[in-house]
């Protein structure tokens, strides 16, 4: 008995050779390659979240805070959906109203991080030379120390406060963004048409501003983009310390914290559910990054002739 | 060929490189002893076989040549300002004053020239708002032959063809008397070549001072007005199209003519020298067929409007 692994591409066979990868045509792989699907899903999910975040606080007219000792780690049921957690307070509520400042968080956190991390690395990579050697190094400086130590002295330096949280996740993690974006512009530097730009007499920031960054910029968001999960992470950290957000501020990284620990008493539903909805937050980002990254390079576009 | 009516003047250029290091270093000689001159209203084809130095001559000429080299010799820019001697110039003069202005440089491979993140239109105006004149994007397109609907595409968009004549398009946005053209018409199909060096030639006929470089006799002889014939980082050969093209003197000239198609595809024997490590003398001694009856001295020698090297032409011996 012979069985052939493939399929012999005989008269009635699967049809005509096709490259790898190419879908045929009308097929629904080459609808979604158009990345209109991942624009539409991630935006209507993140319309979803974000409307979740700031209508379920309110609508719900309830104190994500309220404590009730009668009802200590009750699983999921009608009352509590998303169950409740070791003080009886509801997941739902919480993880709403944590989603929302989470959001803010992160948000800020990943802008904060990409700007500086795009300006070091597109000025790093553009000047050269020992421009480069010392900014590239105070980068490394920064990776040596740990993020958190770092985030801890700022953080304990200004107790307490929402910025001070931002200000140390966004200012240790623009490392990233900086060698992402300094590699890519070491590579287009040396492309014709920046000598072209140069020798017209473009000055270095215009050729930046205008030739290097449009190129760049998209490598930049997307990882910015990873950021955004990282610094909802990080502020659990800092919480488990007692250094991140206030304490009355529900946030999905103090969620998650607190939650860890009741994981091992058997009550899942308080580290899942916000994690879901982290994770749903991250992709639905992501989905929109990647839509506007092949939108933004010319030549992806034309290729999606969307 | 004389300093009279030249709008760029070129004498005794020479460009090397230094290679590798240590012991492995090596001195690439890509220029040597360079005579060229470019007059206003005629277009002067630069042909020789790959690697022999021609692209490294216009790079000199604006001032592209990257740090390693090493660059003697004079190349005079007649300026509305008077004379300017570009191989000394400060960076900041060719910036602000010669490139672009003075001279307009079509390169080689225009396509990686353009940026690719944005439209050809845009990349045009902002040629034109830098060098500061009164182009406009249609104006250029259409001297450039091409169509106007192109100002919004995308360099990815272009054609090889089309991407040639864009660069051609930038280059004449700041109205330069002079242009370089690194082989605008390399990797194009004949009646494209064709349509390039036409364009081209025109150019020449309206008073620009048009340095065409190219592989392509063919184009050569059907536009140039002035030849010059570069062999192993030498000028080996300079004078009026006609006369170089009905009586080459050198026999390099006489081989490339005869390896043309209708001269029967017959190619120069042999291979051209690497340029770090060329022959004292004259580096085409060892294919040349009568390299017995030549002096050996590569410096070429000027005979009324023709100049050539090593080789004494029949005409003047007897």
């Amino acid at each position: 008995m012979s069985e052939l692994a493939v399929t012999p591409r005989t008269a009635a066979g699967p049809g005509p050779w096709r490259p790898a990868g190419r879908p045929r045509p009308g097929s629904p792989r080459g609808r979604r390659r158009s990345g209109r699907s991942r624009l539409v899903a991630g935006a209507a999910g993140l319309a979803v979240l974000v409307a979740a975040a700031v209508l379920v606080p309110w609508l719900g007219g309830l104190d994500e805070g309220a404590v009730d000792y009668t009802a200590i780690r009750l699983p999921p049921s009608a009352g509590h959906p998303f169950g409740t957690d070791s003080v009886g307070r509801d997941v739902l509520l919480r993880s709403f109203a944590g989603l929302a400042v989470s959001l803010q968080v992160a948000a800020a956190c990943a802008v904060l991080s990409t700007v500086v991390g795009t300006l070091f690395g597109a000025l790093s990579g553009l000047l050269g030379g020992w421009y480069d050697r010392v900014l590239m190094r105070l980068v490394d400086a920064v990776n040596a120390v740990p993020h958190l130590l770092l985030g801890i002295v700022i953080v304990a330096l200004y107790r307490g406060s929402v910025l001070a949280v931002i200000a140390s996740i966004g200012l240790t993690h623009w490392t990233t963004v900086a060698r992402v974006v300094r590699a890519e512009v070491l590579s287009l530097r040396e492309r014709p048409f920046v000598d072209a730009a140069v020798s017209g007499g473009a000055s270095r920031l215009r050729v930046l501003r205008r030739h290097l960054l449009p190129a760049v910029a998209p490598q930049a968001v997307l990882s910015a983009v990873l950021i955004l999960p990282h610094a909802v992470w990080h502020e659990t950290a800092l919480s488990f310390l007692g250094l991140g957000l206030p304490p009355h501020l529900a946030s999905l990284g103090t969620i998650l914290g607190e939650g860890r620990q009741a994981v091992l008493l058997g009550s899942w539903w308080i580290v899942v559910f916000p994690s879901v909805l982290l994770a749903a937050t991250t992709l639905c980002v992501a989905g929109i990054a990647a839509w506007w990254r092949d939108r933004s390079l010319p030549r992806r576009r034309s290729e999606q002739a969307l | 060929m004389s300093g009279a009516g030249t709008v760029l003047s070129v004498r005794g250029l020479d460009v090397a490189f230094r290679v590798g290091r240590g012991p492995r270093a090596r001195t690439v000689r890509a220029v040597t002893a360079a005579d060229l001159d470019l007059r206003p209203g005629r277009l002067t084809a630069l042909v020789g076989e790959s690697g022999c130095g021609k692209s490294v001559l216009t790079e000199a000429l604006t001032g592209l040549l990257p740090g390693t080299a090493s660059v003697r010799g004079t190349a005079v820019l007649d300026t509305p300002d008077g004379p300017l001697e570009l191989l000394g110039a400060p960076e900041r003069d060719l910036r602000e004053r010669v490139r672009g202005r003075l001279l307009g440089l079509v390169p080689q491979s225009a396509a990686t020239h353009l940026t690719p993140t944005r439209t050809l239109g845009a990349q045009l105006r902002e040629t034109v708002a830098r060098l500061g004149t009164a182009r406009t994007v249609a104006e250029l397109l259409d001297r450039a032959a091409l169509p106007a609907h192109l100002a919004g595409a995308y360099p990815h968009e272009l054609s090889g063809g089309q991407a040639q004549r864009a660069g051609l398009a930038a280059a004449l946005a700041g109205d330069p008397p002079v242009l370089l053209a690194d082989e605008p018409t390399a990797g194009l199909d004949r009646p494209l070549v064709e349509h390039v060096t036409t364009l081209l030639a025109g150019l020449a006929a309206e008073g620009h001072a048009v340095l065409l470089i190219t592989h392509d006799l063919r184009a050569a002889r059907d536009a140039a007005d002035d030849l010059a014939v570069m062999y192993a980082s030498r000028l080996v050969e300079t004078g009026p199209a006609d006369a170089v093209f009905a009586t080459p003197w050198h026999p390099y000239t006489a081989g490339l003519l005869g390896a043309l198609p209708d001269a029967g595809f017959t190619p120069v024997p042999g291979h051209p020298p690497e340029l770090s490590a060329l022959p004292g003398g004259c580096a085409f001694a060892p294919r040349c067929p009568v390299a017995a009856e030549c002096s050996g001295d590569p410096a070429p020698v000027r005979y009324g409007d023709r100049a050539v090297s090593c080789h004494v032409p029949e005409e003047v011996r007897a």
